[in-house]
């Protein structure tokens, strides 16, 4: 496959890391950190912190769309699919993301129908296929995800499919960046900023993070060189004494974003006041639910709702990997009493959550792919 | 039988490659053709699925989409593919 293969070109690696070095002064630490959590598997898979100087440190952020639900969060999608008759639907990793009362799959264990879809399109033919039942799709992802949830529901309404509604964790990440930055927890020198995301939102909504930070930022693609020449990039700020927002996924994202897209997402949600991320804790403005005229979607408003906080387990220190503050393997638990197969905190659920990438790709790596392996 | 995009990616949800929507992943897919709002799209492996078109405008055979959980997100140019 000639479209993959130019992006992972070791040759081409091995130049772009050779002037990458060079632009590194020798007494300075670089922190960097990759906001998206598809760049953190990348990162994990290929290696790609190899093909750094010592001195440049990939930081790993919040940007996996699963890490970040709360266990309330679950509880209340449990407690939604205990109802007589509703049928729950949600993404894949989701099925398996810890709760307090344990995880979608086990509650299936116990009865309840939950399904995994690909689509919220899909919850919505589940709907129009049984009628006689309530379903609800849970909806989690940042604002890549959040207009497929959103073109959903204005589909449901053109249709007439009243037995359908949606239950919203979709959260935004611009404000988990500030989040991030006003934490005093972790000095950072750069982001790579993510890609699909900014398919949507385009890259003027990170300027503040220049302007206001003197940070750079990098929108990057998801292969290993797309990450490499980002880093080159920010590099290249550094040396040239510039903190700007630069698209090096252009080949994908404009800088204005998708103006369709953006429109149907203010159209379809509202802004909450607050909403709580596992382990960053409440934060505004940070996530959306579904707007007001658009009401009987709304499963929050459909449906009684526990909506108890439900604090993390002990040993977990998810809220510090996904803060970048510590190293999965860090983590107290991590890679014995928390693994893929039965994960404590949310991190080590999604692939893109760090712990999982570094649990499957880091040393314990029976199948990481080097560029090398790849010539 | 074509295989189904749809069903490859549920399937492919494990621990090792994850579920595709939930890490964000979109897949470069090229127009086959249109019905209504929806398009039936393949991807460099041959692998089909119908996708929603509404947030990129009028689509038609041969144009080049990023798709995620379903939904066309943007419009590519020609050559460009997805991550
Ligand atoms: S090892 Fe498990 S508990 Fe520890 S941070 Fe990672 S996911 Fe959370």
């Amino acid at each position: 496959m000639k479209f993959v293969d130019e992006f992972r070109n070791p040759e081409l690696a091995q130049v772009l890391s050779r002037e990458i070095a060079q632009l590194c002064e020798p007494n300075r630490h670089y922190k960097i950190m990759e906001v998206c959590g598809g760049h953190t598997h990348t990162i994990y898979r290929y290696g790609v912190q190899d093909h750094l100087p010592e001195n440049i440190e990939l930081v790993h952020g919040p940007g996996c769309p699963v890490c970040v639900i709360p266990m309330g969060r679950v509880d209340d999608g449990i407690a939604i699919a205990e109802r007589d008759n509703v049928i729950l639907t949600c993404f894949g990793d989701m099925m398996r993301v810890p709760g307090g009362r344990g995880s979608f799959l086990e509650a299936n264990a116990r009865g309840t129908d939950i399904r995994m879809v690909y689509s919220p399109l899909d919850a919505l033919r589940i709907a129009r296929d049984n009628p006689d039942r309530q379903v609800v799709f849970y909806a989690i992802g940042f604002e890549t995800t959040a207009p497929s949830t959103a073109l959903t529901i204005l589909r449901a309404e053109a249709e007439g499919i009243d037995n359908f509604s949606v239950f919203c964790n979709h959260v935004t990440i611009i404000p988990a960046i500030k989040a991030i930055l006003d934490s005093p927890d972790l000095r950072l020198d750069a982001f790579i900023g993510p890609g699909h995301v900014s398919t949507v939102i385009g890259c003027r909504p990170y300027e503040w993070i220049s302007r206001d930070f003197g940070l750079p930022l990098v929108c990057a693609g998801f292969e290993p060189l797309d990450l490499l020449q980002s880093v080159y990039m920010i590099m290249k700020q550094f040396t040239e004494g510039r903190a700007e927002v630069e698209n090096q996924y252009s080949r994908v994202v404009s800088y204005d974003g998708n103006p369709v897209a953006l429109k149907v997402l203010a159209n379809v949600f509202a802004l909450r006041p607050f909403f709580e991320w596992r382990g960053l804790g409440s934060i505004a403005h940070s996530a959306l639910q579904v707007a007001p005229k658009f009401a009987k979607y709304d499963a929050e408003l459909r449906f009684e709702i526990p909506g108890v906080r439900v604090a993390d387990p002990k040993a977990c220190q998810c809220g510090e990997v996904l803060k970048g503050v510590l190293k999965p393997w860090e983590c107290k638990v991590f890679g014995t009493a928390c693994t893929p197969e039965t994960p404590i905190g949310t991190c080590m659920v999604s692939s893109e959550g760090a712990c999982a990438a570094y649990y499957n790709f880091g040393q314990y790596a029976k199948q990481r792919l080097t560029l090398e392996v790849l010539s | 039988m074509t295989p189904d995009l749809r069903l490859a990616a549920t399937q492919a949800c494990d621990v090792t490659d994850g579920c595709i929507t939930c890490g964000d992943v979109a897949v470069a897919l090229t127009v086959l053709d249109v019905v209504g709002a929806d398009a039936r799209c393949r991807d460099e492996l041959g692998r089909e699925e119908t996708v929603a078109t509404e947030l990129v405008g009028t689509v038609q055979a041969g144009d080049r989409v990023l798709v995620h959980a379903g939904v066309a997100i943007e419009r590519l140019a020609a050559a460009a593919t997805g991550g």
